[in-house]
């Protein structure tokens, strides 16, 4: 079985500045895999580069056996892409159904199966009793879940999900991690950027720490600790690097 | 068949919020109408009958109202680019497989829609007020035609324009300074023989003046060489500014993937 996510040497850099350093990826289907790394790692821009928003600058990336760059069109087909921040104002006088029916429809679900795939989504993220009320009345983390029913309309085949407990309360953050389970257990190939090491400790079957652009580290959760010695995730980087986690975190 | 899918998805999301801004619909229809009682009404009293060439000058000034429509319209036109750009939605949009040009031609097929319907209000409101368009029913037709070029060319414009500032700010700032001159400086409340010789000039490169000069053509005189001539300088306009509209969208969607 060929990889869902291949890259070689990826890099991109913003003018002189290097946010992704020849970064190797090998993500095989059915895993959940992080990535991991404090603010500005550059996880969300190898995370663009991999969605096909940003050329890279060296290096290669191939998504479910398609380049990103020459074959953008196959790759956008396949993927769901949960973005880290998207700000709800362009439809907040939506209904989070409308919503879900419109990307349906921009998904190429066939026209008649729009409504019954969208009521689908928002059932499987636990959306049904609130479809019909405008998205402006959502909380955090509702709008978290509608973004994750709308990235499962086409059913891809890899989802990418960026930060996507960021700045949720605990209960919504439980939610959010029985829901990416679930669809790991239904054989979803995931790719999650997080810098909270709990949240990759618990769903993860393999991750990288990146810091700077470049690979610090990878593994099992289980090797990892191992490997170093270190009680839990945070100190495996506080290992690697020299310095804390969530010291460059906002 | 994808294509027709993929615009009809996004001019729902368009339609919805409209239909949801109910005081916002109800203003945006209203108002051309409010212009042409009051403005024609107070502006025809002084206008002198043999520099406008006609004594009717509310039927001289529909095809103005319908300009300052489509003109304001146009700002507006943008505004979903402009504000998905900041948002991020666009790159949300972006990493959907759909076509590029979805977005733009979404966005023309929406905003000919809500020009067209403003337009026949203010035929209505101008009906009620005595005017009879010299070119009947079929000159009704050309006039909305000379819309939809007007509203083609200026949504290419200020989609362009979204697409190369760096903020809402800066777009509002421009258009802001950019709407009246554009007005002023065409054949909209004043015919181009009434001008200075330098305004008349000025007038003659804005692509105003040529959907203005078509519709009053149709609207006092009925069908003659002019309109189609005014209306082939419209569809060279358009075509030059869907071209420039068409370049920027590339350029602000390149440093992404196309
Ligand atoms: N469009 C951009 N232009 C310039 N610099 C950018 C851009 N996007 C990201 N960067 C920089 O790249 C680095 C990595 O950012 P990012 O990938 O967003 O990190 P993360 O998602 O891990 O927090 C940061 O230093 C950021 O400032
Ligand atoms: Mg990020």
């Amino acid at each position: 079985m060929g990889l869902i996510i291949e890259t070689e040497r990826l890099s991109r850099s913003f003018g002189d500045r290097l946010a992704v350093d020849g970064l190797a990826l090998a993500i095989a289907p059915g895993e959940i895999f992080g990535l991991l790394g404090p603010n500005g790692a550059g996880k969300t821009t190898t995370i663009r580069m991999l969605a096909t928003l940003l050329p890279p600058s060296g290096g290669a990336a191939r998504v479910c056996g398609f380049d990103v760059v020459g074959a953008a069109g196959e790759v956008r087909k396949r993927i769901g892409y949960v973005m880290q921040q998207v700000s709800p104002m362009g439809y907040y006088m939506l209904t989070g159904r409308e919503k879900t029916e419109i990307e349906a429809a921009l998904y190429h679900v066939p026209r008649r199966q729009v409504k019954a795939r969208a009521g689908e989504v928002l059932d499987l993220v636990g959306l049904s009793e609130d479809a019909d009320r405008l998205v402006q009345e959502y909380s955090g983390g509702m709008q978290k879940r509608l973004d994750l029913a709308c990235g499962l309309l086409h059913r891809p085949e890899l989802l990418i999900l960026d930060e996507p407990t960021l700045g949720l309360d605990v209960p919504s953050r439980h939610r959010m991690w029985d829901h990416i389970r679930s669809l790991c257990d239904q054989g979803m190939t995931v790719l999650l950027a997080t810098n909270y090491m709990d949240e990759a400790d618990r769903l993860c079957d393999r991750l990288t720490i990146i810091d700077h652009g470049r690979e610090v580290v990878s593994g099992t959760p289980a090797e990892l600790k191992e490997a170093t010695g270190a009680p839990s995730l945070d100190d495996v980087f506080l290992r690697h690097t020299g310095h804390a986690l969530r010291e460059e975190a906002e | 068949m994808m294509w027709s899918q993929e615009v009809l998805a996004l001019s729902r999301r368009w339609l919805l919020i409209l239909l949801r801004e109910r005081l916002n619909l109800l203003f945006s229809v209203l108002q051309p109408a409010v212009w042409l009682v009051f403005f024609a009404g107070a502006l025809g009293g002084a206008m002198d009958p043999r520099a406008v060439g006609t004594d009717d000058y509310i039927a001289f000034a529909v095809p103005g109202i319908i300009a300052f429509t489509v003109v304001g319209n146009g700002v507006t036109a943008a505004m979903p680019l402009l504000f998905d750009k900041e948002t991020g939605y666009l790159d949300k949009l972006l990493s959907m497989p759909i076509r590029r040009s979805s977005l733009i031609v979404s966005r023309f097929v929406f905003q000919v829609g809500m020009n067209s319907a403003q337009v026949v209000v203010i035929l209505l409101v101008a009906l009620v007020l005595g005017v009879r368009p010299a070119s009947g029913p079929l000159g009704v037709l050309a006039i909305l035609v000379a819309t939809a070029l007007l509203t083609l060319a200026l949504t290419a414009a200020a989609m362009a324009l979204a697409c190369a500032v760096p903020s809402h700010g800066t777009f509002f700032a421009i258009t802001g300074f950019a709407s009246l001159p554009l007005l002023f400086m065409s054949n909209a409340f004043v015919p181009l023989s009434a001008m200075p010789g330098w305004m008349e000039t000025v007038a003659r490169a804005n692509p105003l003046t040529y959907a203005i000069e078509a519709m009053r053509l149709l609207v006092l005189d009925g069908w003659s060489g002019g309109v189609p001539l005014s209306l082939g300088a419209l569809v060279v306009a358009s075509a030059l500014l869907l071209a420039v509209g068409s370049w920027q969208f590339a350029r602000q969607t390149s440093e992404r993937i196309a």
